[in-house]
Parts: structure tokens; C-alpha cells; sequence
């Protein structure tokens, strides 16, 4: 069993409207795979994927929540713990983007105050069914002063771009901050139930 | 079954073709029997309930389509036809439903005809919005389409909706209500359960902060949506169609207790233990593990689970509270000079050093110390930071 290491871990959570492919986006990124036979998630689950940023190894613990809104209590009780939160819409979805707003206010009830936000328009390779265009996207994300990006899961369009940059701001908040170090070098025994992730270089 | 007849042949679907064991034959053959001998095709419920709970359960589909909708108490000789897709197109609940249909592409057998299997996409939305429409008390959740999947594949749609129907005014209705509150309180039932029988696992996996959100999807799906075996989930569904309401608790206790040495092994945090606890193993032996559940359930009385249960969420609200109070109270500390807190914790310790009972009162501190550190510890963790 290969013993490996980290310097940081990171919570991110997944959100957003049931449907827009939170699962999807996050399989991508942690398995660089898609397939369209998804299945909805039922209350919330959770991937591990290591990336290296900045010549640190940085865990990243994913947890990807169900979108429907009956589970919502059961979800906003991980918004607490999580350093970054990936609120997602479909850009062929007026009624996801909408709720964007929803989505934010949860985040301030639930979440910690310094947490790092981003909003992702996701399936933007479906130009011919696009309901919302990427200004509005861009100006919701501006208003509130959050990143923004459009991705696509399908076609593999900003999703790894997108983990980093929201790592990357994590880093820099926490980089300062003296607690978030892991002044162990935390050893981790990967056993066979979890796959062992080869770490992947972030957009540099 | 009118509608499915007229508008699709609807062969019989199977997902696997695993040769029949001389046990299977052997218990297919005396039920077979039975439901020949009988008049029209109805059997005893006192049999019927031994051949679902005991080995094999009711062994195959052409069984199960004539012996299910007995098991849910469905007569099949009053069903109402379904209506139209159409006339439900308008229910608030339509857009959601269809989004989890669509993506149940799984639940359907690999090969299906691409025709047949949109026309059952449709008939399951049609069978859930009817149950739904009918009953607006009842909220569809995600996962409730996983249920009835199963049911529809085997038995037809008018079949299928009529035990729905039935389960979802019993089993589910509790899941069905406008909050989730009241089946995350059922689950805590399985901790009472582990706790009993095993001390050990109940401890680590209380420390381990991993909660019951693991065994959501199982317990609202009858384990559908997390077994990758179709032969295993029509299976557990002889068994719990033959069971009291609460047994997918004492089937969700069995699986943690079998895979104690497993789980024991594994790290003791949140994130590692709800990995390997979510993944159901391809290889669960479900028989002995059904036959686990039916002990438990004989030995636990629900009241007692139930009592232990409300201890539990008393108890954790009043930790919740402390721990409120504590970081509070540690904030106000933090923004005082430090040397002044730290002086004024040496003077409220050293008078307690100094009695006769100092011994005693040095290992009760250094294991006070040592529950903070561990409690710290565990607060850096659970904020994701190590």
C-alpha cells in the first residue's frame, strides 16, 4: 500500500439546482470521464482528488450534494465545514440561473463567512439550446463579487481551470494563516476502497 | 395491465441469465406448485411471507409478477387504467421527476430496445406523478423513482402504481413528508442497534463524526439505487414487501455489522469512513445477511431503539450547545491579552495540585488535557484543516 502525503486539504462542496450536472463536473474532474447515464444523487457524497499547487500537495475533499430541494436540510449542514463552495447552473436552464441567487443567500446562512465562492454556468457546449448568455452569468458573478466561469463537463471545457482557481484562492487566504499548514505531513494510508489518485499538475 | 399490452409488447426483462442453483430450482418448483394448485393463482399470505423472507425469496420474476402484488395487498382485479403523460404535464412536481427518470438510464436492462425503454421512462413518470397527484400530502423526493422502477419493470405499470399506491400511504409515507427531519431521525435507529451488539464499532463509528448519510439512499430506495446487481435488489424487495415497516434499518445494521473488521481498519475520520461505508461491496452475502436482520429485529423491541434513539439527539443537542457556549467563550478569550488567560489558568489549577488528592487530580487533568487535544484535533479536522 503506497503511503502518501499532504500539505493542505481542502473541503470544497458542489451546489446548485438539481440537474445541472454537479455530478457530472465533479466526475470529470476526478475521474476525467463523462458519461450520460448519469444518476441523480440521493442526500450527499464525496470524491478525493490531489493536485499540487504552488509546490504544496493540496488534498481536495468534493462533496457533491443532491439538488433537490427536500434535501437542502441535510446538505446546509456541510456548507459549515467546507473552505469553497462551486455554485453551478445550466446555461440551457433560465429557472438554475435564477435560483442563483437562492443559492447565495443559503451559502451566507449556512456557510462560514470567509468561504470562497465561484459560479459555474455549466453545459456550455450546448450552444444551440443556451437560454442564458455568459454576460448575465458574468454580471450576477460580478454583482456579488464571486469568480465566474463556464464550463462543460461534456466536453471538458474549464473544469480542471476552475477546482485550481478556486484552490488557488483558498491558498491564498489560507497562506497567511499559520493553522492551515499541516505541520505533519499528515501520512495516509490509501487502501484499496478509495483509488489512488496520481497527483495532477494545476493549470500552472 | 391494458395500456402496456396495446402499446408495446413487452417481453419479460431479465437482467442476468446466472443458471438457476439446484436450491433455486428446488424452491421455484414448490412454489410453482403452489400457485398452480391454488384458485386464481392467489396463495396463503402466511406462505407467501415464509418464501419471500426465507433463501432465494421468491426466486424469479414470472414469480414475483404474480406474487408481489399479493405481498402489497393490490388486487389486481380492480386497477384503474393509467392516464396520459399528458394530463400530468402541468404537475409542479413534473420538471423534477423527469430529470431523475432520465437519469435512470441504470435501472434498465443493457440492450433494451431504445423505443421500449422511453415508452417505460414514460410510464414510470406517468406511475409517480398519478401517486403524487393523488395524494398531495405525499412529496416526491429523489430516489422514489429508483423504487418504483423496480416495481414497473417487474409487474407493469397499472401493478406497479397500485403498489406504490400502497407503499407510499405505509413504508415511504414517512419519507414523504415535506422534510426530511423525520427519516433522518429513523435512521439513528440503526446506532442503537450496532451499539447492542457491538460496542466497538458503535464507538468508532460515533468518534468518527460519519453520521447516517450513508445509508440515505438505501434506505429511501429500498437499497435500488446502490446495488449494481438487479438479481440483489429484487431480492431484498421479496423481503421487505414480507417485512415490518423499519426493516431496512435492521438489514442497513446487518451490512455494518458484517463489515465490522473492515470498517474498524479504516481511518477514523468522517470523510474516509462515509468512502467506505457508501460503496456497497459487489459481494455482500445478502442471505445470511437478511437472516442477521430478521434476529435483530426479533431481539430489539422498537421502543427500546426508540428510547435510546431520544437519548441520543438529547445528547447531542446538548453538546451542541456546550460546544456553542465554548466557542464563544474561546473567542472572548482571544481577544483578551493572552498572557492574562494564561496566568489566570495556572492560578485555577494550582490550589487542585496542591491538595492531597493530587494524584487523582493530575491524571484527571492530564486526561482532561488529553480530551481537549483530541477535541481540538477533531475541530481542526472537521474545518478541514490538519
Amino acid at each position: 500500500m503506497a503511503k502518501k502525503t499532504y500539505d493542505l486539504l481542502f473541503k470544497l462542496l458542489l451546489i446548485g439546482d438539481s440537474g445541472v450536472g454537479k455530478t457530472c463536473i465533479l466526475f470529470r474532474f476526478s475521474d476525467d470521464a463523462f458519461t450520460s447515464t448519469f444518476i441523480s444523487t440521493i442526500g450527499i457524497d464525496f470524491k478525493i482528488k490531489t493536485v499540487e499547487l504552488r509546490g504544496k500537495k493540496i488534498k481536495l475533499q468534493i462533496w457533491d450534494t443532491a439538488g433537490q430541494e427536500r434535501f437542502h436540510t441535510i446538505t446546509t449542514s456541510y456548507y459549515r465545514g467546507a473552505m469553497g463552495i462551486m455554485l453551478v447552473y445550466d446555461i440551457t436552464n433560465e429557472k438554475s440561473f435564477e435560483n442563483i441567487v437562492k443559492w447565495l443567500r443559503n451559502i451566507d446562512e449556512h456557510a462560514n463567512e470567509d468561504v470562497e465562492k465561484m459560479i459555474l454556468g455549466n453545459k456550455c457546449d450546448m450552444t444551440d439550446k443556451r437560454v442564458v448568455n455568459k454576460e448575465r452569468g458574468e454580471a450576477i458573478a460580478r454583482e456579488h463579487g464571486i469568480r465566474f466561469m463556464e464550463t462543460s463537463a461534456k466536453s471538458n471545457i474549464n473544469i480542471e481551470r476552475a477546482f485550481c482557481e478556486l484552490a488557488e484562492a483558498i491558498l491564498d487566504k489560507t497562506s497567511g494563516r499559520e493553522s492551515a499548514e499541516n505541520p505533519e505531513r499528515v501520512i495516509i494510508d490509501r487502501r484499496n476502497n478509495e483509488k489512488a489518485p496520481g497527483y495532477s499538475k494545476c493549470c500552472a | 395491465m391494458s395500456n402496456a399490452g396495446t402499446q408495446i409488447d413487452q417481453p419479460p426483462l431479465s437482467f442476468e441469465n446466472a443458471p438457476e442453483s439446484d436450491s433455486e430450482l428446488r424452491k421455484r418448483l414448490a412454489i410453482e406448485t403452489i400457485i398452480t394448485q391454488s384458485i386464481d393463482k392467489r396463495i396463503s399470505l402466511d406462505v407467501l411471507i415464509k418464501f419471500s423472507l426465507s433463501s432465494h425469496g421468491l426466486v424469479n420474476d414470472n414469480i414475483r409478477r404474480v406474487l408481489w402484488p399479493q405481498l402489497a395487498g393490490v388486487d389486481v382485479n380492480n386497477l384503474q387504467p393509467a392516464p396520459s403523460l399528458d394530463a400530468l404535464q402541468n404537475h409542479p412536481e413534473y420538471n423534477q421527476v423527469v430529470l431523475d427518470v432520465n437519469r435512470s438510464l441504470k435501472r434498465f436492462p443493457p440492450g433494451i430496445p431504445y423505443e421500449q425503454r422511453i415508452a417505460l421512462q414514460d410510464q414510470l413518470t406517468v406511475l409517480i406523478l398519478r401517486v403524487i397527484k393523488k395524494y398531495p400530502n405525499l412529496r416526491y423526493y429523489q430516489g422514489y423513482h429508483d423504487v418504483a422502477v423496480t416495481f414497473l419493470l417487474v409487474a407493469g405499470e397499472e401493478v406497479a402504481y397500485a403498489i406504490m399506491e400502497q407503499l407510499s400511504t405505509t413504508h415511504f409515507s414517512e419519507c414523504m413528508q415535506e422534510t426530511m427531519e423525520a427519516t433522518q431521525r429513523r435512521l439513528m435507529f440503526i446506532w442503537p442497534v450496532v451499539k447492542f451488539e457491538n460496542p466497538e464499532l458503535y464507538t468508532f463509528l460515533q468518534k468518527s463524526t460519519v453520521g447516517t448519510l450513508f445509508a440515505l439512499p438505501w434506505y429511501l430506495t429500498w437499497f435500488g439505487h446502490s446495488l449494481n446487481s438487479y438479481k440483489s435488489v429484487v431480492r431484498l424487495y421479496d423481503y421487505f414487501l414480507a417485512s415490518p415497516i423499519y426493516t431496512p434499518i435492521f438489514v442497513t445494521a446487518a451490512i455494518l455489522l458484517y463489515r465490522s473488521n473492515e470498517i474498524l481498519k479504516e481511518d477514523c475520520d468522517m470523510a474516509s469512513v462515509h468512502c467506505l461505508l457508501s460503496r456497497l461491496p459487489e459481494d455482500l452475502p445478502f442471505e445470511e445477511l437478511l437472516k442477521t436482520s430478521s434476529t435483530l429485529f426479533n431481539k430489539y423491541s422498537l421502543t427500546v431503539i426508540e428510547k435510546d434513539v431520544d437519548e441520543m439527539i438529547r445528547n447531542e443537542n446538548e453538546q451542541r450547545k456546550a460546544e456553542e457556549k465554548r466557542i464563544l467563550e474561546r473567542r472572548k478569550k482571544t481577544s483578551r491579552p493572552v498572557t492574562a488567560s494564561k496566568s489566570l489558568g495556572l492560578i485555577q489549577w494550582l490550589p487542585n495540585v496542591l491538595t492531597s488528592k493530587s494524584v487523582l487530580v493530575t491524571t484527571a487533568v492530564s486526561i482532561v488535557v488529553g480530551v481537549c487535544a483530541y477535541y481540538y484535533k477533531n475541530q481542526y479536522l472537521a474545518a478541514g484543516i490538519s
